[in-house]
C-alpha cells in the first residue's frame, strides 16, 4: 500500500513537470540507449542481460520479468507499473527514487531520457 | 605606458590563470587535490591497506592484502559492488599452457602469448609487465578457479564470447595476419559461461565473496574524494564521503590503492585527454568511470600515460557471415582486414579516418535479413557502380576496390590485408548493401585505457621516474597491459586483477 501510494504520487509529481518534457527522437535514442546496453537489451529474442530484458516495458508491473532472477527485493515490491513518466523520474532521481534497486543510475539530460524513452516505445507486441 | 601594459599583461595573466583553474574545476581535478596530513583533526577508521573501488583491480588488491597478512578496506562509491568489472563480458586473457587450455587439448607457451602480446601492443607494449603477466599467467588462472570463479570445459569457435557455455575461445587478432605468422595462435580467453555476456556478475561475485571471507571490508555508498599527504609526500589515507554524506578521514597505514575504473563517464575529462574517444557514440561502464582516481594520483604527482587510449569496439559480428563482406572508408579503399578484433576494427576507424567515415560493403547473401540496432543501412543498390554513386564515393573507387577483391577472393587469396580465407568469397549478387559504421551513427562501445603510470608492483610512478610512497594504482586507473588497438578481450580485467593482486602483496611488504 505505503509503495503505491509513493507511486502514485511520484506519478503526479512527474505529471506535474511533463509540460517541460522534451520530444524525444527514437533514432538519436538508439545510440543514447547503447550505454544502457552493458545491461539490457530491449529485443524480446535477446532476452534478459544483466538486468532484465526491456521488451514492452511501459504498462508491465516493475520487477515482473518471469525469467529475470535478480530483482532487488525493492523492485519486487515496487507494485507500480512502468510508464514513461516514471522511467524518466527514476533516471532524472538517481538515489533517490528506487534507491536500493541493484541498477547504478547514469546522469543524463532529459533530452537524452525523452530520447531513450521514444526508443524503448517501439518494442512492444 | 610601460607600466600599463605591464598592469594590462599582469591582468591578463591572472585573468588566465583563474580560466586554467575554471578548467580543471570543469573536470573535476579541483575536487581531487590532497588534503595535508595536519589538516587531518582525527582519524575515523584505520587500516593496513585502504583500496578506492570495488571492481577486478580494487578487490583483487584487498584479496591478496588479506592473504598477505594486513587488513584491508574497500570504499565502494555505489551501493552495489564490482564495478564496471561486474558490467562486463567477464572474460581474462590467459594462457602459456593454463589447466583450461589444457584439458581442452590446446598447447600454449609463455613464448607464445609473450610474441603475441608484445607484436600486438606495439609501440605501447610494456615489455617488463607483459613479461611478468605470461609467466605468472598459468598460476593466475588457478588463483581465479581457488577463489571460486567458475570454467566450463568447453571451447567455443565464435569470434564473440560464446553463448550460453563456452569458456575458451580466440578473443584477439591470434589468428588474424600479420600476427598469426607470428606466434603460434592459441585460445586465450577464459570466460565464467554465462547465457548472455554476463560473465563479469559471476566472475565479481566470486572474488566479492572470496575477499569478504578472508575479512575484507567493504563499505558500500562511500566515496574516496582525496589522498591524504604526510610532510614528506608519503600517502597517509583518503578522505571521504560516507553512507550518511557524511566526511570521514581514513587512515591507510601501509598504502591506498586507486582502483576506481577510467573516465569514459566525464565528458570534460574526456574531452581534454581523448579526443578520439569522446567523438565515439556509446561511453561503455558503469557510472562510476569518472577519473576520479587519475585526478587524486594526478594531483598529489603520479604521471599518466596513454591518456588518449581505448577500446573502440565495432561490434559487425556475431554473425560472422557480415565478414564476408569488406570495409571501405570515404575513399571506398579498404583499410582493415574485416575479421580484426572487433578493438582492432572500432580503433581504425576513431583513431586512422580523419572523418570517422567508413562502410561495409556485403552482396545479397551476407546482408543482415533483419533491421540491426548496430547499423543502418546507408545504400541499397542493384551495381556496385550504383551504389558508390549513392554513397558519394569518388567515381570508379568502389568498383575498382571490389574488383581487385573479387579477383583474388575467388581464389580464396586476399593479398591486400590477408583476410582469412573462410571469409573470402567474390561480391556478386545483387542487391548490394552498404552499411554505415561511421562514428557518427554506429553503436560503438568506447571506453578508456589510460591512466596513472605504475611500475610492476603497482606503484604510481611520479614525474621524475620514482614511486609514491604508499600509493598504488590498479584496473583502468592505471596505464596498464591495455591499449589501443586493443588486442583482445579480456586484458583489462587480467591486468586488473594481476597487478591488483601485486599491489596487495607489494604494500604488504611496506613498513607499517
Amino acid at each position: 500500500m505505503k509503495h503505491a501510494l509513493t507511486a502514485a504520487f511520484l506519478l503526479a509529481l512527474s505529471l506535474a513537470t511533463a509540460a517541460e518534457t522534451p520530444k524525444g527522437d527514437a533514432e538519436r535514442g538508439r545510440l543514447v540507449f547503447g550505454q544502457c546496453r552493458t545491461c539490457h537489451y530491449p529485443e524480446k529474442a535477446y532476452g534478459d542481460h544483466n538486468g532484465p530484458n526491456l521488451y514492452g516495458i511501459f504498462g508491465r508491473k516493475a520487477g515482473s520479468v518471469p525469467s529475470y532472477a535478480y530483482y532487488s527485493e525493492e523492485m519486487k515490491k515496487a507494485g507500480f507499473d512502468w510508464t514513461p513518466e516514471l522511467l524518466d523520474f527514476w533516471l532524472a532521481n538517481m538515489g533517490k527514487f528506487l534507491p536500493a534497486s541493484t541498477m547504478v543510475v547514469f546522469e543524463t539530460t532529459p533530452q537524452q531520457r525523452a530520447d531513450i524513452i521514444e526508443y524503448l516505445r517501439q518494442f512492444k507486441d | 605606458m610601460s607600466d600599463k601594459k605591464a598592469g594590462t599583461s599582469r591582468r591578463g595573466f591572472l585573468k588566465q590563470l583563474g580560466m586554467a583553474a575554471a578548467g580543471a574545476a570543469a573536470f573535476g581535478a579541483e575536487a581531487a587535490a590532497p588534503k595535508p596530513r595536519k589538516d587531518v583533526r582525527r582519524w575515523d577508521a584505520t587500516t593496513d591497506l585502504l583500496v578506492m573501488g570495488s571492481g577486478a583491480g580494487g578487490i583483487s588488491a584487498a584479496l591478496e592484502a588479506r592473504r598477505s597478512g594486513i587488513q584491508a578496506m574497500v570504499l565502494e562509491k555505489f551501493h552495489v559492488p564490482g564495478g564496471s568489472s561486474s558490467l562486463s563480458g567477464g572474460v581474462c586473457y590467459l594462457g602459456g599452457g593454463t589447466a583450461l587450455q589444457k584439458a581442452l587439448g590446446f598447447a600454449d607457451t609463455v613464448e607464445d602469448m609473450y610474441r603475441y602480446m608484445t607484436a600486438a601492443s606495439g609501440l605501447y607494449a610494456d615489455e617488463k609487465k607483459i613479461q611478468l603477466y605470461c609467466e605468472g599467467s598459468v598460476a593466475h588462472f588457478d588463483w581465479l578457479v581457488a577463489n571460486g570463479v567458475r570454467y566450463a570445459q568447453k571451447f567455443s569457435e565464435e569470434k564473440e564470447i560464446s553463448i550460453p557455455d563456452g569458456s575458451l575461445y580466440y578473443c584477439g587478432s591470434e589468428l588474424v595476419h600479420p600476427y598469426r605468422e607470428q606466434a603460434r595462435p592459441a585460445p586465450r580467453g577464459h570466460v565464467p559461461p554465462s547465457p548472455h555476456l554476463i560473465g563479469g556478475r559471476d566472475l565479481m561475485k566470486a572474488l566479492t565473496r572470496a575477499a569478504l571471507d578472508a575479512g575484507v571490508q567493504l563499505k558500500l555508498r562511500c566515496s574516496a574524494e582525496r589522498l591524504i599527504l604526510e610532510s614528506d609526500g608519503s600517502v597517509a589515507g583518503v578522505s571521504a564521503t560516507d553512507e550518511n554524506g557524511k566526511s570521514i578521514n581514513i587512515r591507510a597505514t601501509r598504502g591506498v590503492v586507486l582502483a576506481a575504473g577510467g573516465f569514459i563517464h566525464n565528458r570534460p575529462m574526456l574531452e581534454r585527454f581523448a579526443p578520439e574517444l569522446a567523438r565515439c557514440s556509446v561511453p561503455w561502464g558503469r557510472a562510476g568511470d569518472l577519473g576520479q582516481g587519475i585526478l587524486m594520483g594526478m594531483a598529489v604527482g603520479g604521471a599518466v600515460q596513454r591518456m588518449h587510449h581505448g577500446f573502440v569496439i565495432l561490434p559487425m559480428y556475431p554473425p560472422e557471415t557480415i565478414l564476408n563482406g569488406i570495409l571501405v572508408n570515404s575513399r571506398g579503399q579498404r583499410f582493415v582486414p574485416e575479421d580484426g578484433y572487433y578493438g582492432l576494427v572500432g580503433h581504425e576507424i576513431a583513431f586512422k579516418l580523419d572523418d570517422g567515415q567508413a562502410y561495409m560493403i556485403v552482396d545479397k547473401p551476407h546482408a543482415f535479413a533483419w533491421k540491426d540496432f548496430r547499423f543502418n543501412v546507408a545504400a541499397e543498390a542493384a551495381t556496385v557502380a550504383e551504389l558508390e554513386g549513392r554513397l558519394k564515393l569518388p567515381e570508379g573507387s568502389l568498383q575498382q576496390t571490389v574488383e581487385y577483391y573479387n579477383r583474388h577472393a575467388k581464389d580464396k587469396r586476399d593479398p591486400l590485408l590477408h583476410k582469412a580465407e573462410k571469409y573470402l568469397a567474390p561480391l556478386k549478387e545483387a542487391p548490394f548493401v552498404a552499411y554505415d559504421v561511421g562514428l557518427k551513427n554506429t553503436f560503438m562501445p568506447v571506453h578508456t585505457f589510460g591512466g596513472l603510470q605504475t611500475n610492476v608492483d603497482a606503484q604510481v610512478i611520479n614525474a621524475w621516474g620514482d614511486p609514491i610512497p604508499g600509493l598504488y594504482a590498479s584496473g583502468r586507473t592505471s596505464a596498464g597491459l591495455p591499449v589501443a588497438p586493443y588486442i583482445g578481450s579480456g586484458v583489462s580485467i587480467g591486468d586488473g586483477t594481476f597487478f591488483g593482486r601485486r599491489a596487495g602483496r607489494h604494500a604488504a611488504g611496506r613498513k607499517a
